[in-house]
């Protein structure tokens, strides 16, 4: 239940990761990862932050460790831990520590969901020391040049206990992520689905019609995820207006009028 | 004699003897036994199960009311739906148990006029049920928000959709729903579509007899927006399709002006052209309005539309000035080097259809600038009545209005009653003047008071108004309070924390000492918050939005009592810079006695909304606190605004100022608004997500501790 507990995966992409670029977000990267910066994705759920990271490490070739963190992630989590073997204590490696160790891009998803200590080991490793402290060894690592450390974040919640402090997103590179425009965006959903133009286009109308409820009553609109995952079940010959229901309107609410709503507008397009 | 007649005639007899059975004779006293067993035979096994089972149910009170039902239940069929029969039934059942059989069988024998009321009854939608839904699915087809309304007459003005009260064209309760929903799509087609841009409604007024051209105008943008439905929205259409009145006369009648008008039907096609067409039409037979069209009255579009466009130049103006301020960091209206900059739009299409799906970037002197959201919704709106963004908009030389209202800032605001600041209980806060990008150090003084104390039944009649509320709300944080949590490396517990063990024996193993937090145990989590409560006092509550505050008070004390979060309750208002007043209602560390429920029931109404000030004094209060979280939650009406050019832009900088501040200090601030135009200035204020906006006051009480119970989990 330690570290098999995390979802550690340290990966190395062999092929292309499917990725739109949207502005400048490629260049903004590769240039923050050149000067050993580390960078701070922000945007709402479902637009394609994990994407580009794992684009990005095929881009710069170099493996990439994602921890998704959860509300019981500590920094000994990150860091790792002595266990037992045989009557000996064996030390390992925690995913932030090896993937220092190597090298490689570590990822750490929604950061605002871990404890709160976990964000005093990333400080010393996020300004120009790039150093992590492992206390339990006495040790101190020096982060290798192809270390890169980036973190997402979503600033849509509302809630005032999961923010992130200004000591530390004030160490990051930001890179703002929002959903694509229209043709990006259907161009998207015609790639990862499979769905043809036409019925692409309809998804992203369709899209745009539930970001259009964001705030009357719906707390966040269809993102492009969504979008592409009814597309999948449409490619099963999964009637669209069923798809919609079951992988969009049923995601985003439970209250029946909304769900009515979003049906008959799902009606209206298919 | 063939199978089939043959099993027909066994399938009879049998019928006949059950019933026969059920009843104990008392069937084969009616007339006509033979016609009513053969019609009971044609229904449906389902309704002859329910027929059989209700026959047997009944003749165990009473034989002979059963021989009746068994007589009408067939033509009960033929009327209503199952449910119908069993409610008709119900109430037959009901009577001959208070009134006798006579009176049973009358009702089973009204069974026409029953089938009648229970119609108009349940087959109907009322607008009640369908409004909310209406209001989601009218938001989801996109442009400006509309008000749903009911009305006698079904149209719309570009800002409402007025909708009848009710529908029941149909025997089915769906249909009646679907038609309903058509009818509202239909009217949003017009306001989407372009049947009410301004050219159109200008050109209609002034050129045409709208007595006699509304009537072929409407029709003729039914065939137009018809099209575009089916381009746009193709299921919308096929359902529209299944709608029409299918009378041959009708249908031949639409086709002849659609054959006439083709033209409407392709793309290019505007209202200009309906209207233009509308003169050749004069004259001809008018087809009759399909079941979901709606009237037009161009008066009222035109009351509604004009007033918008002023409403909409001037806010367009404003908000322009406000990104040409933000960009160059510096204030407008120093002189006229701030206005000469050239501000472009740029709109482009997404969809290559109609023109109304437009995304629009902004160039300020060249460099594109990010569109904030309200921005965007608003010139979504003019170019809903415009289809472009009017040159006369951006009529610079009617930018930086606001620049007279700053200047006149400069410390006009002494008078006679100001307060002493070196009095007891009054404190001075400095200001940021936007227009110097300086603090006014020492500027406001503010007097720390205390509300009179109010009727406490208001007390005991909210909780009474609410109940149902309050019962919810106390659940929903009861979950909040219950939602225990496992927690790891403690000294004792419920269980062996394995991970602190193995870390234990290690330590041990390596000759440190062992820690004894080896054990993982549920607990609630311990709330470590204190919250600020900043109630506006500014004139403009007075009425439904001060009591709207009060009850909210009243709920959330309620709540929080039970959470056992520090909370304090504050009101603000002020009149000019030396006299800003806070109202204490309740400390942190009072506890919520009986005079913190007279004072909650004494807020009332006082001055201006000198927001500022306020916050830096709350905020002191609360830094004094001791909390892992702190948060101030303002609720209000309206911008900040007071005497003496606290408004506008500077009332707006100093109120952000003052939270920039807080925040600094480790405090979280929310704000709770029933200000409509709040999307302009508050997420400039508050930061995109610190902000709700709450369409209806009534519901003020129930979302404020709603909102409290999100932001603190």
């Amino acid at each position: 239940m330690t570290i098999e507990a995390i979802r550690t995966e340290q990966t190395s992409i062999t092929e292309e990761p499917y990725y739109e670029a949207i502005r400048d977000e490629l260049e903004v990267f590769a240039a923050a990862y050149r000067n050993q910066l580390p960078v701070l994705l922000k945007g709402p759920t479902g637009c394609g932050k994990t994407r580009f990271i794992e684009y990005m490490a095929w881009y710069l070739k170099r493996p990439m460790v994602t921890v998704a963190c959860h509300d019981d992630l500590t920094a000994s989590d990150l860091i790792g831990r002595y266990l037992i073997r045989g009557g000996e204590t064996v030390w390992v490696d925690g995913p932030l520590t090896s993937s220092v160790r190597n090298g490689s891009i570590c990822y750490l998803d929604e950061i605002v969901e871990a404890r709160k200590d976990t964000s005093v080991v990333i400080h010393p490793l996020c300004d120009d020391r790039r150093l992590l402290p492992i206390e339990k060894l006495g040790e101190l690592i020096a982060a290798p040049p192809e270390f890169c450390l980036a973190i997402s974040y979503n600033p849509g919640y509302q809630s005032v206990l999961k923010d992130l402090k200004q000591s530390t997103r004030q160490r990051f590179v930001a890179l703002e992520f929002d959903y694509p425009v229209a043709a990006t965006e259907q161009v998207i959903i015609e790639k990862e689905s499979g769905v043809n133009a036409d019925m692409a286009r309809q998804l992203v109308k369709f899209g745009a019609m539930t970001r259009n409820l964001k705030g009357s009553g719906l707390d966040e609109g269809a993102s492009t995820r969504l979008l592409v995952n009814a597309g999948k079940l449409m490619g099963e010959d999964i009637a669209p207006v069923v798809a919609t229901d079951s992988a969009i309107a049923q995601a985003l609410t439970d209250d029946g009028d909304m769900l009515k709503a979003i049906h008959e507008l799902s009606r209206s397009i298919f | 004699m063939t199978d089939e007649s043959r099993q027909n005639l066994l399938n009879r007899i049998r019928i006949r003897e059950d019933l026969e059975l059920f009843t104990g004779g008392a069937l084969s006293r009616h007339a006509n036994v033979d016609d009513l067993i053969s019609r009971v035979a044609a229904l449906e096994r389902s309704q002859q199960d329910f027929v059989y089972e209700w026959c047997e149910l009944i003749a165990r009170s009473n034989n002979e009311l059963a021989a009746h039902f068994i007589s009408l239940a067939p033509r009960a069929f033929s009327k209503m739906e199952r449910e119908g029969v069993q409610n008709w039934l119900d109430e037959s059942i009901t009577t001959f148990d208070n009134r006798g059989l006579g009176s049973a069988i009358e009702v089973l024998e009204s069974v026409d006029a029953y089938a009648v009321t229970y119609a108009e009854r349940h087959m109907r939608c009322g607008f009640d049920e369908a409004s909310v839904f209406l209001r989601h699915f009218v938001r989801g087809l996109g442009g400006r928000e509309m008000r749903i309304a009911s009305d006698g007459e079904t149209f719309t003005d570009t800002e409402s959709l007025y909708l009848p009260d009710a529908v029941d064209l149909f025997p089915v309760p769906e249909q009646n729903f679907t038609l309903y929903k058509l009818t509202a799509a239909h009217l949003w087609a017009q306001t989407w579509y372009g049947t009410w841009r301004y050219q159109v409604v200008e050109k209609l007024m002034r050129h045409f007899d709208a007595e006699t051209t509304l009537p072929i105008f409407n029709r003729l943008e039914s065939i137009r927006l018809e099209a575009c439905i089916a381009r746009d929205l193709p299921g919308l259409a096929r359902e529209i399709a299944d709608y029409r009145d299918d009378d041959v006369s009708t249908s031949a009648l639409w086709d002849a002006w659609r054959e006439r008008a083709v033209e409407l039907l392709g793309e290019d096609a505007s209202a200009e052209d309906s209207l233009r067409l509308a003169a050749e039409f004069e004259g001809m037979e008018l087809p009759p309005l399909q079941p979901y069209h709606g009237d037009m009255y161009a008066n009222k579009v035109r009351d509604a539309l004009f007033a918008r466009i002023e409403r909409e130049k001037a806010d367009f103006q404003r908000a322009m000035n406000e990104l040409n301020t933000s960009e160059e960091g510096q204030p407008a209206g120093e002189g006229d080097e701030a206005q000469k900059q050239m501000v472009e739009i740029e709109m482009t299409e997404d969809d290559g259809g109609d023109g109304s799906d437009v995304s629009f970037q902004i160039s300020i002197d060249g460099e594109l600038v990010n569109v904030p959201e309200h921005l965007r919704e608003l010139m979504g709106s003019i170019i809903q009545d415009f289809g472009e963004i009017p040159d006369e908009h951006m009529d610079p030389s009617e930018l930086g209005q606001y620049s007279d209202e700053l200047l006149a800032q400069a410390g006009e605001a002494e008078s006679d009653s100001d307060f002493d600041p070196d009095a007891k209980g009054t404190f001075v806060y400095h200001e940021w003047d936007c227009v110097r990008q300086r603090f006014r150090d020492d500027f406001c003084t503010l007097r720390e008071t205390t509300v009179p104390a109010g009727d406490e039944s208001f007390i005991d009649e909210t909780l009474e108004k609410h109940r149902g509320i309050l019962k919810s709300i106390k659940k929903t944080f009861e979950a909040v309070l219950g939602e225990s949590r496992l927690q790891r490396r403690q000294s004792d517990g419920d269980d062996i924390d394995l991970d602190a063990l193995i870390e234990a024996y290690t330590d041990l193993a390596q000759g440190r000492e062992m820690s004894e937090y080896v054990y993982t145990r549920y607990r609630n989590q311990e709330r470590n918050i204190a919250v600020m409560f900043m109630v506006d006092m500014s004139g403009s509550t007075l009425g439904w939005v001060n009591d709207a505050e009060r009850e909210s008070l009243v709920l959330l004390c309620e709540a929080l009592e039970m959470l056992g979060d520090r909370y304090a309750i504050y009101g603000f208002s002020g009149r000019t810079n030396k006299r800003c007043e806070a109202y204490h209602i309740k400390e942190f560390s009072e506890s919520y006695t009986s005079e913190v429920r007279q004072r909650i029931s004494g807020i009332r109404p006082k001055a201006y909304t000198r927001m500022g000030v306020a916050i830096r004094h709350l905020g002191q209060l609360l830094h004094r606190t001791h909390a892992r979280t702190k948060l101030l939650i303002t609720l209000s009406d309206g911008r900040p605004e007071d005497y003496g050019g606290y408004k506008g832009k500077y009332g707006i900088e100093d109120t952000r100022h003052a939270l920039l501040e807080l925040k600094q200090s480790g405090v979280h601030a929310f704000c709770i608004t029933i200000d409509n135009e709040a999307q302009e200035y508050l997420p400039h204020m508050y930061g995109t997500a610190n902000y709700a906006v709450i369409d209806e006051v009534q519901k003020l009480p129930y979302k404020v501790a709603d909102i409290y119970r999100r932001l603190t989990t």
